[in-house]
């Protein structure tokens, strides 16, 4: 998974002889706003996933269409089977949207420079928003808790939005929804050879557990299986 | 998880002057049942449990409770979110079921001696049958594929059942169902120390992820996101 980390302090500016509006911006801000996905968005998050497998060298597995997103990844409620949070930034401020029962996290994050997205075109999301990188996570269960969790398959966010915070904002909406729906524990892998990944998720104060390893079984293997029952 | 291995196969016992049934059973037959709890599984299930989590050394963390398991297990239908399949053994073939959407599978498996199981009024299901061992399992997603796959949580075999190809059956249950659905993986974690199990899942045809690590927020450090 992308690592980022905190955005670092701003040094406020010298007073100048003009009185300044006490509510102006400092430095570059950024608008985010992390929502609930839905189907016409696929396209921007078949391109990010897609990405995801590039960097984790992993192109040659993948074989996701927009196609079998679409089939797969809207057909429940948010939270009770895959769900798909967005990131979109912007450099204005979000348009209140419609209360509803999930109402989008909106943040401001202030740069020193503002950032130079050169896909910006092609992850446009409407006015001056772009997406900028998602987070796929679904119900797991917890035998000794007794009660679920959430898993986390895949969070990403695109390179020129890295070390700014974006991912640790996309971790955290889901430990938050967790803790709101009164679940165990939040779970996701991390490639060992991930060092930045590594430090990121310790001081966010998850434990790796360097004991346990994943099994899967798959394709050619997988398929052997079709005649038992 | 439990490790099984397949049982070694029968020696045909040689045909005395008298005629012998041809269809009369070899050495000790036990019948397997695998079919999906319900909530009236509950008691045993929660046993099984917490005998796995005394096998993996952790019973300190085990903390669920026959309540939380009925109150989170049963809530949809079989195979959309939380579902556990559970292996019934008996001496006696099991009866025919109601044919319904998801019959359970069956399995005759022939022993060189009958299974001493000190637990079996325990865990007694009803006749000869008993309640052998489980497996919990749930969907995932896999990004690359564009599609779902099972996640199996957890599957034990009461020790006494151990080494008779019952935690097999269960895996391959399981990766049948998968297959069924058009399913793109199953995965599961195995401990690293746990060296039967490792044999037993990659003669089973799994690959052992090496370079992935798992990684959890829980507790304190879970409930600081709250806000």
């Amino acid at each position: 998974m992308a690592v980022t980390g905190p955005p670092s302090p701003q040094t406020p500016t010298p007073t100048p002889t003009i009185t300044p509006q006490e509510t102006a911006p400092i430095g570059n801000p950024i608008f985010a706003r992390i929502r609930i996905a839905n189907s016409s968005d696929v396209p921007h998050l078949h391109k990010l996933m897609y990405q995801h497998a590039a960097s984790q060298r992993l192109t040659h597995i993948f074989s996701a269409t927009e196609s079998s997103l679409s089939a797969t990844l809207f057909n429940s409620p948010p939270f009770q089977s895959f769900t798909v949070l967005l990131l979109e930034v912007s450099p204005t401020p979000f348009p209140d949207g419609p209360v509803g029962c999930h109402p989008p996290i909106t943040r401001i994050v202030n740069l020193d420079l503002p950032i130079v997205d050169p896909e910006s075109k092609e992850f446009g999301s409407g006015g001056e928003a772009v997406v900028v990188g998602f987070v796929l996570f679904f119900p797991n269960y917890g035998v000794f808790l007794g009660k679920p969790g959430f898993y986390i398959e895949s969070l990403y966010t695109r390179e020129c939005y890295r070390k700014k915070g974006f991912g640790k904002m996309l971790l955290s909406a889901v430990a938050a929804q967790a803790v709101k729906m009164g679940y165990g524990k939040l779970d996701w892998c991390v490639l060992g050879w991930n060092a930045n990944a590594f430090g990121f998720y310790k001081k966010m104060g998850a434990q790796v557990f360097e004991e346990l390893k994943m099994c899967r079984l798959t394709s050619d293997a997988l398929q052997a299986y079709e005649s038992f029952s | 998880m439990a490790a099984a291995a397949p049982p070694p196969p029968p020696t045909p016992t040689p045909t005395p002057p008298t005629t012998l049934p041809e269809t009369g059973p070899v050495g000790n037959p036990i019948f397997a049942r695998i079919r999906i709890a319900n909530p009236s599984d509950v008691r045993p299930l929660h046993k099984l449990m917490y005998q796995l989590a005394v096998f993996e050394r952790l019973p300190h963390l085990f903390s669920a409770t026959e309540s939380s398991l009925s109150s989170n297990l049963f809530n949809t239908p079989p195979f959309q979110s939380f579902t556990v399949f559970l292996l019934e053994v008996s001496p006696t073939p099991f009866p025919d079921a109601p044919v319904g959407a998801h019959p359970p599978i069956t399995h005759v498996i022939n022993l060189d001696l009958p299974i001493a199981d000190p637990e079996s009024q325990e865990f007694g299901s009803g006749g000869d049958a008993v309640v052998a061992g489980f497996v919990l399992f749930f969907p995932n997603y896999s990004t690359f594929l564009g599609k779902p796959g099972f996640y199996i949580e957890d599957l034990y075999v009461r020790d006494c059942y151990r080494r008779k190809g019952f935690g097999k059956m269960l895996l391959s249950a399981v990766a049948a169902q998968a297959v069924k659905m058009g399913y793109g993986r199953v995965e599961w974690c195995v401990l690293d120390w746990n060296v039967n199990a490792i044999k037993f899942y990659e003669e089973m045809g799994a690959q052992v992820l090496q370079e992935w690590r798992i990684c959890r927020l829980t507790g304190d450090a879970l409930q600081a996101y709250g806000n």
